[in-house]
């Protein structure tokens, strides 16, 4: 046959620099945006109570590298020690019960084209028919290319 | 005991002007009944002797070469012979004994020779392979050859992985019947009793020409066992224990043939506890969970698999219907299960081998009838399957948004029976044609339950039909051509919560809604797919070329999906406008081989006009994050090396080396790469031969050292992973403690010598941090009888 083994090499040759030379241009968004509540005005800290009633002040600080996206805001009972937080240091926890009306507070939010630090911040009136107990809150924010950051923290809700 | 002679004569005769055929028969002496299966082995020569014991070696260049001549329950002979215009005639007799037993070919089935003619790129798996590799599932023993990864589940679980693509794009097929599961899921592992299996095909790169939809990154072919020998009867038990997941296995398999009846049966038990990762706690964003006794709590697990097949053979006819049930255990890593941070008030750590919530337990059972009868010069080959996967993930009850505390621990449960019908025939017109036409149907009945939602209720039918022709232009130059068409209908079902959701309305009211996440629909795909192929071999290379189009029907979670999935802390979306995936790819291979040298190469690139990509957004529903089945352009390009030598009589020397280069190259992740990247990783393994000593025959340490480079190619939500080199070493002899007996296999293997603390980027547990296991010694004894 009148084909020699160099020519095949050729192509691999050609295709091995190829793959290895397709180099992206435009830099990607590798890095997942921030968020944290330990500063001053974070709220709520671990281990805070909340009483029923008042009107609070969610508040937590986020930042990309690239441009933020949306945030939310999650609250639900912990009665059955289902879960902890992501924050030092353990909070004593009532007994386990059973819910009759827990809070939840389930909400998301969009933040403004362009910006890449923003503090959250959400009014907040702990409704006054609730089951006092163990609640679990967490934030959690995604930015423009889709990565998430999450953070939680233990609190209690009381008369 | 019984001294078998074999009868071996050899003829030959003057084919062309300088090119010769050998031709044979091979006879068992005592009886005088031919001998059918026996491999007769040279350089760049290959041939099994038919039902009637002859053979054929085509179009043999003169010269001197040498012959080996082996069988089933026979001792081989080496022959020389000079291939020439007056060729001598030989007659071998060959002595049956015990401790020769070791130098018989087991590996019958692998026709190099015609995987050579074959244009498709191929790895064939050998028992023998399997024997000396196992690891604790069939696709993490597979791993060993280049080109193939897995992504696992814990200790016990895995899933196959070629070149970097896994899930629905690989296609694993039993007994010529694909093997029907929920391997969509991210926690699903491959239902299959590793130690039933014999010979393992590995195709990398496009096979839907005759595997039809899914088989566009590869198949897994499980081939049918071969055939036993006439009058016979064995059998063996393999008992195996590790130390690192305090693992106890036992497996025993017996088969035997009268003279057209057959038959084989096999028993599996697996027990282990949790195993041990080298660190005594994992730090998983925030949280850090201290593990008790290096054990990665709630990971144990059992298995226990049964087989049975019964088969005819007669003149133009076979046929054998295999029963199997495989029924496994698994429980998941306690603290996270998925991204999902849980506590509990199990005592996980009372014992290490309980298994307790969260955990799946899933049963496989099939029956498969393979029938081939021949013709004239055609084979009709039909396959009949049928698979019932019932899979229940089962965790604690816990409350999430809106749902309530559910009543049990049945979160999803799956039910699934798969019908499949194949008919094919293969014939030859004329020497320099194979020709293969053929139907496949399977109709799939999908079922769920449980108060968690991923994937709806589903019927699916799929008719697909193909033809192609293996076209030899020369004796060293064939060509492979064929074209295929599918259709498929899928039938998604209806499903709401079920519990309320709250609604706020745009006009300031509530509203309390029982949310629908999946929609009745019926959806029809059509698509053609085709492969073009050339293999020329050149004395002691192989060269390929290979040009595929494949394809793969969406999947009911892809295009109806529409809800939480806790696990993964996020919210999915199907898509209902998503076209059937269609991948088109180009596959070269290089293959030299002398008997102290051999070196490969296969490279590859890959276009993909729609990938199915799970997007993840920038939006919540619900606070949790929206992941959105949309569709990019993918181009991948990438490939293996492999080398072997033989430095010393007993040294042997192999390298091998994989990479995959993947980004996509269009919609909301454009740049970036595809989930689960394989990084490039090499393979380096040096094996030496002891002399007998004692009652150890052919005593064999064997190191392993694999060196995995960092993959800082990542895609939401996954981290880099760092890179790493772990070392693996096995020692393998053959026990003759009684003169009289087959001897025994034994087999140490010591993985992870050094305890390294390594995360593997493939692994399900990489998104939580969870390292790969520690040193683990194993023991296994295969006992013949």
């Amino acid at each position: 046959m009148g084909f020699s083994t160099k020519y095949f090499f050729i192509p691999i040759l050609i295709l091995v620099v190829a793959s290895c030379t397709t180099d992206d241009n435009a830099a990607k968004d590798e890095q997942k945006p921030t968020i944290d509540i330990n500063y001053d005005e974070g709220f709520p800290q671990a281990c805070s109570q909340l009483v029923r009633g008042e009107t609070y002040s969610f508040k937590a600080m986020v930042s990309d590298n690239v441009e933020l996206a949306s945030y939310s805001l999650d609250i639900h009972h912990n009665f059955d020690h289902h879960t902890h937080d992501d924050q030092d240091g353990e909070c004593s926890m009532d007994t386990k019960k059973t819910a009759i009306n827990p809070w939840i507070f389930i909400e998301n939010y969009s933040i403004e084209d362009g910006l890449t630090i923003y503090e959250i911040s959400i009014g907040l009136t702990i409704p006054n028919d609730i089951d006092t107990g163990d609640y679990h809150c967490s934030f959690s924010v995604i930015d423009e290319t889709g990565w998430q950051s999450r953070t939680s923290v233990d609190i209690k809700i009381i008369d | 005991m019984l001294g078998v002679w074999l009868y071996f004569s050899l003829c030959s005769m003057v084919f062309a002007q300088d090119s010769f055929q050998i031709e044979g028969s091979v006879v068992n002496a005592n009886t005088l009944q031919p001998l059918e299966g026996a491999n007769i082995i040279g350089k760049g020569l290959f041939s099994i002797s038919s039902s009637t014991g002859t053979f054929t070696i085509k179009n043999v260049a003169e010269g001197t070469y040498s012959l080996t001549i082996s069988h089933i329950g026979y001792s081989s002979e080496t022959v020389t012979l000079k291939v020439g215009p007056k060729m001598d005639t030989l007659k071998i007799y060959l002595r049956e004994s015990v401790t020769e037993l070791q130098d018989v070919e087991v590996n019958g089935k692998t026709k190099k020779r015609e995987t050579q003619e074959l244009a498709t790129v191929s790895h064939t798996v050998s028992k023998d392979f399997l024997d000396k590799n196992r690891e604790n599932s069939l696709m993490q023993t597979l791993k060993n050859i280049p080109g193939v990864s897995t992504i696992n589940i814990g200790s016990g679980q895995s899933k196959p992985v070629i070149r970097g693509l896994g899930f629905n794009r690989v296609v694993v097929v039993q007994n010529s019947i694909k093997h029907e599961a929920q391997q969509w899921g991210n926690d699903h592992g491959l239902e299959i009793d590793q130690y039933g299996v014999e010979t393992v095909k590995i195709i990398k790169g496009p096979a839907s020409l005759q595997y039809g939809s899914d088989a566009i990154a590869g198949v897994v072919d499980i081939q049918t066992s071969k055939l036993p020998v006439k009058n016979s009867l064995k059998g063996e038990v393999n008992l195996l224990g590790e130390t690192n997941n305090d693992l106890l296995g036992v497996s025993a398999g017996i088969q035997g043939r009268k003279n057209k009846w057959f038959y084989r049966g096999r028993l599996t038990y697996r027990d282990y506890g949790d195993y041990k990762v080298p660190t005594d706690k994992i730090n998983y964003e925030n949280y850090i969970f201290e593990l008790h006794d290096n054990n990665l709590r709630n990971t144990a697990g059992k298995e226990a698999d049964a087989s049975l097949g019964i088969g005819f053979i007669s003149g133009n006819i076979k046929s054998e219907t295999n029963f199997s049930n495989v029924n496994a255990k698994n429980g998941f890593f306690a603290n996270a299960h998925g991204l999902e941070v849980r506590s509990s008030s199990i005592d996980y750590d009372s014992s290490n081998r309980d298994v307790d919530l969260p955990y799946h337990k899933v049963n496989h059972f099939k029956i498969t009838n393979n029938t081939s009868v021949g013709i004239g010069n055609h084979t009709l080959h039909l396959d009949l399957g049928y698979q019932n996967n019932h899979r229940e993930e089962r965790s604690e009850p816990v409350p999430h948004g809106y749902m309530p505390t559910p009543p049990d621990s049945k979160e999803r449960i799956f039910d699934k029976n798969t019908y499949t019908l194949n008919i094919k025939d293969s014939f030859s017109p004329n020497q320099r044609h194979d020709v293969a036409a053929g139907v496949n149907l399977e109709y799939q009945d999908n079922n769920i339950g449980g108060w968690g939602f991923l994937i709806p209720a589903y019927n699916r039918f799929t008719i697909g039909a193909f033809a192609y022709d293996q076209f030899e232009l020369h004796p060293d130059l064939h060509l492979l051509g064929g074209l295929r068409y599918d259709y498929g209908v899928l039938d998604s079902k209806s499903h709401y919560d079920w519990y309320p959701s709250t609604v706020n309305n745009s006009d300031g009211s509530t509203s309390y809604i029982y949310l629908q996440r999946a929609k009745n629909k019926t959806l029809n795909f059509g698509n053609i797919s085709g492969s073009l192929g050339i293999s020329y071999i050149h004395k002691n290379t192989t060269y390929k070329v290979n040009l595929g189009k494949s394809f793969r029907m969406p999947l009911a979670n892809e295009l109806a999906s529409d809800g939480v999935n806790y696990h993964m802390y996020r919210y999915e979306r199907g898509n209902l406008d998503l076209d059937p995936e269609s991948s088109y790819q180009l596959d070269l291979d290089i293959d030299h081989t002398t008997a102290a040298f051999s070196f490969g190469a296969s490279p590859f690139v890959n276009i993909f006009e729609n990938f199915i990509y799970l997007n993840p957004t920038s939006n919540y529903y619900e606070t949790l994050q929206i992941y959105e089945y949309t569709q990019s352009k993918v181009f991948r390009a990438g490939g293996e090396i492999r080398a072997s030598t033989t430095v010393l009589k007993n040294l042997q020397l192999d390298a091998s080396a994989e990479y995959v280069y993947s980004k996509q190259t269009s919609g909301p992740k454009k740049g970036f790469t595809l989930p689960f990247s394989p990084p490039l990783s090499g393979l380096f393994s040096a094996s030496y031969q002891f002399k007998d000593f004692l009652f150890l025959y052919e005593p064999k340490v064997k190191a392993d050292y694999r060196i995995t480079a960092a993959q800082n190619e990542i895609v939401p939500p996954e981290e880099v992973t760092e890179g790493y080199q772990v070392l693996n070493m096995s020692f393998t002899a053959q026990m003759n403690l009684f003169k009289s007996a087959k001897p025994f296999d034994v087999r140490v293997k010591l993985n992870n010598v050094l305890n390294t603390h390594f995360y593997d980027h493939t692994s399900f547990y990489r998104l939580i941090d969870v390292p790969e296991p520690g040193r683990n010694l194993s023991i296994s004894l295969t006992v013949p009888f």
